[in-house]
């Protein structure tokens, strides 16, 4: 035995307490865990934006559209190699009025160069440019809704209100995790003749383009270039490289996630105070042994060590707890129910590791910072007075 | 003991106008009154007294744990008067044995590892602090109980634990402060029989608190104190 094995023995002194709090630091863990992987989930997109991806829409909003001939203006860009016009669309499909997902229209010749991370076959590409009415749909939504390549799906407009019939023209699946497999793809030019004759106000134009620039050349120049030539149009564009436009888009939820950030840092609190009362209770009840200990030899700073390593105990056992049950839950339970049915919103909902480690580092530093004031107490303590107590 | 120790016991404890003052709020209360005494090396004393009359201020003062509010108290060599907490707390690993009414041992811990508890303060390796440890058992007739744990063990049986860990750094001094008061008399009686062993075979020189009149006769010295002085 050695000097620090007496505050980890001394854990499981009152063994329902030590293990009620350990499941109290363990459940804390879990919810700062999902806490910090929803807001990586929502902030992956940001992350992992490709370097060479220059997004451009309108100067004053997301949310208002570009000219269509924008468009081809600014393939003419010098230094940007591929482009694609994207529009947010906004419909359900009338069988599964419940479920959300992305409904994107977009130049379908384009849009699989410039987001070569959603992958389908070259005869399934050519297919879909055949069909005028085709989809292309992640393999995640696919599965949801249980579609198949050659289904005809009717999805219900909101923002462009009407029926659209579609036909599934291919199932794509992605390079990496982090891409949102839950989108709906379809001819742009499918969504502009209808428009063209039922709502003539939102015929062409596009909601933003997205474009690749050549290699070699820096995305924020030829964002600037960008910018630059509808300066003096009658509609100014902002350009931004993907991360950036990403980051702007997650800005309109910045209240959440500035919430979801002071919620996790709350609750590490909680645990902290809960640990710190159990640590407290703890060294209040043994006052008469720390008397005896004193009493034979042992100085305050001995005192001070088993107090906190009787709380870093607690603290990393409640973390290593609280990583192994979030791990099965995340990975296997909820993760995998939201990339199925939200994906459009959690396109990879897995805990990063880096926020495990965190977990770990935090149960075991708020384990210590929690004892500090019971080890000051105990090093305070009165022998004699600790003593009195004894007989 | 040989016969030219025996000849030749020096004084391990010598307290000169000794003074102890508690204060409660403003007022004063002396609870020792300039005591003189001098106890040998090897002796075995017993100190008695009605509740108030400082017996246990004077057991903590000798034994360290507590400091005079004035004269002189040399212990085992050491002028407890001049040194701080820290110093005194070392002093006491090396010179002091405990032995309190209830016994305070550490639940969580064996009863060797009860006993090798103040080893944890010194450099021996982990095999020697465990030979000490059973050795001082076997010296208290628990050899067969190393590996139990305090719940495991009669109060007789905890009191003889705590005395092997108050032996097992070799001090010079045990205090005893009413080591029988939470035993049955056959148990008390084997723990006077081993704090007798132990002064007469090991030469420790013990100072035992009592109330009770058939301990306190099983020391070679009785003191009684009354009111803060000796009587």
């Amino acid at each position: 035995m050695r000097l620090a094995d007496l505050g980890v023995r001394n854990v499981m002194r009152s063994r329902l307490r030590a293990i009620m709090t350990v499941f109290g630091v363990a459940v804390a863990i879990l919810a700062f865990i999902m806490l910090r992987t929803v807001l990586s989930a929502w902030t992956v997109a940001a992350e992992v934006a490709a370097k060479d991806r220059i997004v451009t829409r309108h100067k004053v909003s997301f949310i208002m559209p570009l000219p269509a001939k924008y468009y081809g203006e600014v393939s003419q860009i010098d230094g940007v190699k591929e482009t694609c016009s994207m529009n947010w669309f906004g419909a359900k499909d009338a069988a599964h009025p419940d479920e959300f997902f992305g409904t994107i229209a977009a130049d379908a010749d384009a849009c699989l160069k410039v987001y070569d991370e959603l992958l389908i076959t070259p005869a399934e590409h050519e297919a879909w440019k055949q069909n005028r009415s085709g989809a292309v749909v992640g393999d995640a939504l696919a599965k949801k809704l249980g579609w198949k390549v050659g289904d005809r799906v009717t999805l219900t407009g909101s923002i462009y209100p009407g029926e659209f019939p579609f036909q599934i023209s291919a199932i794509y699946t992605a390079t990496r995790k982090s891409v949102d497999r839950s989108t709906f793809y379809f001819h742009y030019e499918y969504m502009n003749e209808w428009a063209k004759t039922n709502m003539p106000t939102a015929a062409d134009q596009v909601g933003w383009i997205a474009s690749r620039v050549q290699p070699g050349k820096r995305a924020a120049d030829i964002a600037k270039a960008i910018d630059q030539h509808f300066d003096s149009g009658d509609i100014q564009t902002l350009s931004q490289d993907e991360r950036s436009f990403n980051t702007s888009f997650l800005g309109m939820l910045s209240a959440v996630l500035t919430a979801l950030d002071l919620v996790s840092i709350v609750i590490l609190v909680i645990m902290m105070l809960i640990l710190g009362n159990t640590i407290a209770m703890g060294v209040r009840e043994r006052t008469q042994e720390y008397g005896v200990l004193r009493a034979i030899g042992f100085l305050p700073k001995h005192l001070a060590l088993f107090v906190l390593g009787e709380a870093a105990t607690i603290g990393l056992l409640g973390g290593i707890v609280g990583v192994a049950i979030s791990y099965p839950i995340v990975e296997l339970g909820i993760g995998r129910f939201l990339e199925e049915n939200m994906g459009a919103f959690f396109p990879f909902f897995r805990i990063p590791p880096l926020v495990m480690v965190m977990a770990l580092g935090l149960a075991l530093l708020l384990g210590l910072l929690a004892a500090i004031i019971p080890a000051y107490q105990a090093t305070k303590l009165n022998v004699i007075a600790s003593l009195r107590k004894v007989g | 003991m040989s016969e030219s120790e025996a000849q030749s016991k020096p004084q391990i404890i010598e307290l000169r106008k000794l003074t102890k003052t508690y204060y409660r709020g403003s007022e004063a209360v002396e609870v020792l009154r300039g005591l003189d005494l001098d106890i040998e090396e090897g002796a075995f004393e017993a100190l008695m007294g009605p509740s108030g009359s400082g017996k246990s201020t004077l057991l903590n003062l000798i034994a360290g744990l507590d400091s005079p509010t004035s004269g002189q108290l040399l212990v085992a060599g050491a002028d407890l008067g001049k040194l701080n907490d820290t110093q005194r707390t070392k002093w006491r690993a090396q010179n002091v044995g405990f032995v309190f009414q209830t016994f305070n041992l550490m639940p969580v811990l064996t009863a060797a590892e009860n006993v090798a508890l103040p080893l944890l303060l010194t450099n021996l390796p982990a095999a020697e602090r465990k030979k000490r440890a059973e050795t001082a058992l076997s010296v208290v007739g628990l050899g067969d109980r190393m590996h139990h744990y305090p719940r495991e063990l009669s109060g007789g049986q905890e009191q003889r634990v705590t005395i092997a860990r108050a032996i097992v750094t070799d001090p010079r001094i045990i205090v005893a402060d009413e080591p029988t008061g939470d035993l049955d008399r056959d148990s008390a009686e084997e723990i006077l029989n081993l704090l007798g062993r132990l002064n007469t075979e090991f030469n420790k020189t013990i100072i035992m608190v009592t109330h009770d009149p058939a301990a306190a006769e099983r020391a070679t010295v009785i003191r009684r104190l009354n009111k803060g002085v000796l009587a």
